[in-house]
């Protein structure tokens, strides 16, 4: 599945410590689960001011689950 | 830059290999994409080397890092499609970086509204305008659909321009992202008898259109 490593090289791109990027999937029948991890100075870099790095990284997972006809949810875990 | 260069290799190895049908080589994509040639991202074999007449080889390595990432973004999407460097539009060369989609899977790329070209877009900035580098404006376009977007808005922003100046009064469009507003910045800037300027906060920020008197001194649109 490559739903975690989309979501993994898109946050090892926007961090300043790609080294600390971890990303889990937890997956359903037809559902995924993402957990994202990143580096504690590096949470800002992923959530972005107003949630609009978040909210890209989860419209682009959308897209690419969609495709493959599942559903997938991102968590940003800290 | 550097933190990008080896995002394909080993960085996430302990994931499952589940891709690896497809018979790419990792790291040969690499090399290839970075070098700003053509990339099949999924289904058939990449073709290295191979130049169609729209690519184009930029000087800038921040163009080349750009093309990297949305390279790499499509093919984990395995999506279908095409990904390459385009000539920056006339007139403002030296700050853009231009990256074209094509393929099977555009719509996809484009999605609802442009939703997704849009995240695309928006993360690719993300990375490339890094602090304490200079700006790079970033435009990721799939099928023309940007493109042909910004004529229209183009166009609707000189219709209004004029309207403005016709009836000297202030026009205020609905609020828009900071790209579009950029669209209409740029097809008003050398329009005789308007300035444009954008107001408002965060995704309430909106162009106006400003008549002005013959007398206003070059360069007043703050473009933003």
């Amino acid at each position: 599945m490559a739903l975690k490593e989309l979501i993994a090289t898109i946050a090892q791109a926007l961090v300043d410590d790609p080294d600390s990027v971890e990303v889990t999937e937890i997956e359903g029948d037809h559902n995924s689960l993402i957990e994202l991890k990143v580096a504690k100075n590096d949470i800002g870099k992923v959530i972005g001011k107003d949630g609009r790095t978040a909210q890209s990284m989860r419209t682009i997972l959308t897209a690419a689950s969609t495709k493959i006809g599942r559903r997938a949810h991102l968590d940003i875990v800290d | 830059m550097t933190e990008n260069d080896d995002l394909d290799d080993a960085a996430w190895d302990s994931g499952d290999e589940g891709e690896a049908e497809d018979g790419e080589t990792e790291g040969g994509d690499v090399s290839h994409a970075a070098a700003g040639t053509e990339e099949v991202a999924d289904g058939e074999r990449p073709r290295k080397r191979r130049k169609s007449q729209d690519d184009y080889v930029s000087a800038d390595p921040r163009a080349n890092v750009a093309l990297k990432f949305v390279t790499d973004v499509i093919r984990e999407m395995e999506m279908e499609c095409t990904v390459h460097l385009r000539r920056p539009q006339e007139g403002n060369a030296d700050d853009e970086i231009n990256i074209e989609i094509a393929g099977r899977d555009a719509g996809r790329i484009i999605g609802k509204k442009g939703q997704v070209l849009q995240a695309l877009q928006f993360l690719t900035h993300r990375i490339i305008n890094r602090p304490g580098l200079d700006r790079r404006h970033i435009l990721v376009d799939a099928e023309g659909y940007r493109s042909r977007r910004d004529n229209s808005l183009a166009t609707m922003a000189q219709r209004l321009g004029r309207q403005a100046v016709e009836e000297g009064k202030i026009i205020t469009f609905e609020p828009m992202n900071p790209r579009d507003r950029r669209v209409v910045h740029l097809a008003l800037a050398k329009f005789e008898g308007v300035i444009t300027r954008s107001d408002g906060e965060g995704d309430d920020r909106r162009v106006q259109i400003i008549p002005v008197r013959r007398t206003a001194g070059a360069g007043a649109a703050a473009p933003n």
